[in-house]
């Protein structure tokens, strides 16, 4: 579901391509997706983008549908420059995502709960600012296991 | 007797963000004595949805180019949480003049 492995800190990236590259090639790599993703998720982020004005900050949700997913999962990646996403349902709006969590979902009615808990955590100001500002992956795991956990 | 009301919830996949939403709007929905029915799609599914069933409201979370005449509403503000009120009080308002 979260592994260290899926727990980026101060990752440096040039743009929103490169962004949802290496968090989907992750995915990828811990085997919680089809090859396929990857190129799902950067065309569905261009056809219908994914970023947020969230309560502490911009982020962004990149995803795609399940038929590329093997295992839900999320990501997490703390950037270390904002980079520039459109907002979900305007997407002539940009945004400067500083945080990106990419979802894995692989039945939605069967992951509600996750779902739920990930749109509370969206609108959770302290939680959002203790992610950002944490010094280790260990400090984020802590802080989205409740999250992510069954 | 909870008045029930059905729910167009539209996003980029018709998975992910809607079920976000659609989840949240029947809890929203309830609290405001409304029995939400709802189904998830993507943007360019909302025709042949609007075709086959009754709609009371769309929430849409990706742009939608034709809302088939029923009232629609930008469901951004349900995901972040800020604009759930401005929310709600614009669907109510709609629900209300539609006689539910």
């Amino acid at each position: 579901m979260l592994s260290k492995d899926l727990i980026r800190l101060n990752l440096d990236v040039k743009n929103r391509e490169d962004a949802i590259r290496t968090l989907a090639e992750d995915f990828v790599k811990a085997g919680v997706v089809k090859e396929s993703f990857v190129d799902a998720v950067l065309e569905r982020e261009k056809k219908s983008p994914t970023a947020l004005p969230a309560v502490a900050y911009d982020v962004a949700i990149p995803h795609t549908v399940s038929a590329h997913v093997l295992t839900p999962a999320m990501n997490v990646a703390v950037l270390k420059h904002p980079v520039e996403f459109q907002q979900m349902g305007s997407p002539d709006i940009t945004l400067h995502p500083q945080v990106l969590f990419m979802l894995a979902i692989s039945d939605p009615k069967d992951q509600l709960t996750l779902l739920r808990r990930i749109m509370k955590m969206l609108q959770n100001k302290e939680l959002l600012n203790r992610i950002r500002d944490a010094k280790t992956k260990d400090e984020i795991y802590d802080l989205l296991k409740p999250v992510v956990e069954e | 007797m909870a008045t029930k009301i059905r729910i167009l919830s539209i996003c980029g996949s018709g998975v992910v963000t809607s079920s976000m939403v659609a989840s949240k709007l029947k809890d929203l929905f309830e609290e405001k004595g409304y029995d939400a029915e709802t189904v998830e799609a993507n943007s360019s599914e909302v025709e042949s949805c609007c075709s086959r069933q009754q709609f009371d409201l769309i929430a849409y979370a990706s742009p939608i180019n034709d809302n088939c005449g029923i009232p629609a509403f930008n469901a951004i503000g349900l995901i972040t949480g800020m604009g759930e009120d401005e929310f709600m009080e614009e669907a109510i308002a709609a629900l209300h003049k539609a006689g539910k």
